[in-house]
């Protein structure tokens, strides 16, 4: 998976909690099997870590130079 | 909507709330004391109730609020999560809040007995919460400076506490220790080394997260806490060796360092992108201005013999940075942590079926409105009281008990409405009465 060419791409960054966590979840739902979803946010985000292990996803995350925290997320392969 | 939580990993909502709603009340016992020791209370800083209220700000109030925050601030910035978390809060909770009371009560008696049982309760509570959050924060790398503020935080808490248990002990004055230095590194360790450095990890994250902020900067960032830490310990082993003249630059550093944070969060808070401030956001500027107040003030005393002989300095020092600083600054981070923390759960609870209702219908905006001009009236009352005593002691008091029921009564709002939306959410055909006031 690369950033890149993700199919969903949620810029969390100037909204205010709880709304990327909550559009987050929103597009999780609308991902397919082979998709991929990019959530960009300021800061690692450790309570949306635990929902993804919860409903079987998973992620990567990186780090941009200007602080940004990619985290590029899909389906578990079953 | 997918699942949030797992109650394995995140503690449940009781865990921090119990903190939380217990906090008002010792600042309502607070001004309690103020109207009943009346102004002989501001006397001096070490008239018996003035160390009874600092305390029940600090130990009371203050400690409260920082317990209670970490316990739900180590899984969300750090990833940490404390093991059987209710466990924990209940026993740390049931040893503080005895404890607490009890400091006052030696405080205001000196009665070595009831000092020595408060002593006892408050270093179990705290030496379990710091194996609890040091046990949690084990193996966690510091990926980020908040979390190694939390990490560092944690060495002040226990520096703070080991000390604080030490002078309470030896309050008697038969233990021949150099009280007045240890009582000055127990101060520095408690404000700066435990409060400063929390705090500021803590708005690393929070004031650009709920304020839509740029980034504080970087060199700050990476730099603060160890900075802090560092010249903290030079100015205790230098106050401790008896060193005039290097502990006066030492503590001249440490303020610096308070005041450089107040700025840039001042300044960092300007290019905020909301469209309109809301009261958090006073609160937090509210937080800043007093703590560089503060510093201007211990700058103005350090350089002015005049100033530095009058009573009053040292205790506009402290209500400029406990009430002023540290309380507002904690009310307003209250006011985004209680109703979040309702949010989550009740999303957790609706389990993709349900959503939860806004975060904003949690407790109402014109509540909060009103607390905060509470609050500062008793601020700005106590301020003056500090100077003319006789005027604005008792309207002090009875300002710093309004404020704090106000608060109290905003928070418990928020649990009505959690248990309100709660038996909503699991028993969604039967009619639910709308809550009435409060709990």
């Amino acid at each position: 998976m690369t950033p890149s060419n993700a199919d969903i791409v949620i810029d969390g960054r100037g909204l205010e909690p709880p709304e990327p966590l909550v559009r987050t979840l929103e597009a999780l739902d609308q991902i397919g099997p082979a998709e991929t979803l990019l959530v960009l946010l300021p800061h690692e985000p450790y309570p949306l870590y635990r929902a993804l292990k919860l409903n079987g996803f998973s992620w990567q995350t990186t780090r941009r130079p200007d602080g940004t925290v990619e985290v590029l997320i899909q389906h578990q392969p079953q | 909507m997918q699942a949030l939580l797992s109650f394995e990993q995140a503690p449940p909502i009781a865990a921090p709330f119990r903190f939380f709603l217990t906090a008002p009340l010792f600042a309502i016992l607070a001004g309690t004391l103020l109207l009943w020791s009346g102004p002989e209370l501001l006397a001096s800083r070490w008239t018996p109730s003035a160390l009874a209220l600092t305390h029940l700000i600090t130990v009371g109030f203050m400690l409260q609020v920082m317990l209670g925050a970490m316990i739900q601030i180590l899984p969300v910035v750090a990833g940490a999560n404390m093991a059987r978390p209710l466990l924990v809060s209940s026993l740390v909770h049931a040893a503080i809040v005895p404890g607490a009371l009890l400091l006052t009560a030696g405080l205001l008696t000196s009665q070595p007995l009831v000092l020595r049982l408060a002593v006892l309760l408050l270093g179990i509570g705290i030496a379990l919460f710091l194996g609890a959050a040091g046990h949690a924060l084990v193996g966690v790398r510091s990926t980020n400076p908040t979390i190694q503020g939390l990490k560092l935080a944690l060495i002040g808490l226990a520096v703070t506490a080991g000390l604080g248990m030490l002078l309470a002990v030896a309050r008697d004055g038969s233990s021949g220790l150099p009280v007045l230095q240890l009582t000055a590194i127990h101060l520095g360790w408690g404000l700066v080394g435990w409060g400063g450095i929390l705090l500021a990890a803590v708005a690393l994250v929070v004031v650009p997260m709920f304020q839509i902020t740029p980034p504080f900067p970087a060199w700050f960032a990476h730099g603060f806490s160890w900075s802090v830490l560092a010249v903290l310990s030079s100015w205790s082993i230098v106050v401790g060796a008896g060193w005039q003249r290097p502990s006066a630059v030492l503590a001249a550093a440490v303020v610096l360092t308070v005041a450089v944070f107040a700025a840039l969060t001042l300044q960092v808070q300007r290019r905020s992108k909301r469209a309109r401030f809301d009261a958090s956001q006073y609160y937090w500027r509210l937080a800043m201005l007093c703590l560089l107040a503060a510093c201007a003030l211990w700058f103005a005393a350090d350089s002015l013999p005049a100033l530095a002989q009058r009573q009053e300095w040292p205790l506009l020092c402290g209500v400029l940075a406990l009430l002023g600083g540290f309380m507002s600054v904690m009310v307003g981070m209250l006011y985004k942590i209680v109703p979040f923390l309702v949010w989550l759960h009740l999303q957790n609870l609706g389990d993709g079926r349900v959503a939860a209702p806004s975060m904003n219908k949690v407790i109402a905006a014109r509540q909060i409105d009103r607390q905060l001009y509470a609050h500062v009236a008793s601020l700005v009352l106590l301020l003056a009281a500090v100077i003319w005593p006789e005027w604005f002691t008792y309207p002090a008091g009875i300002a710093l008990v309004l404020a704090n029921v106000w608060l109290l009564y905003n928070l418990l709002t928020a649990v009505a409405f959690y248990r309100y939306q709660r038996l909503k959410m699991v028993a969604p055909t039967s009619a639910i009465p709308p809550p009435q006031g409060t709990c």
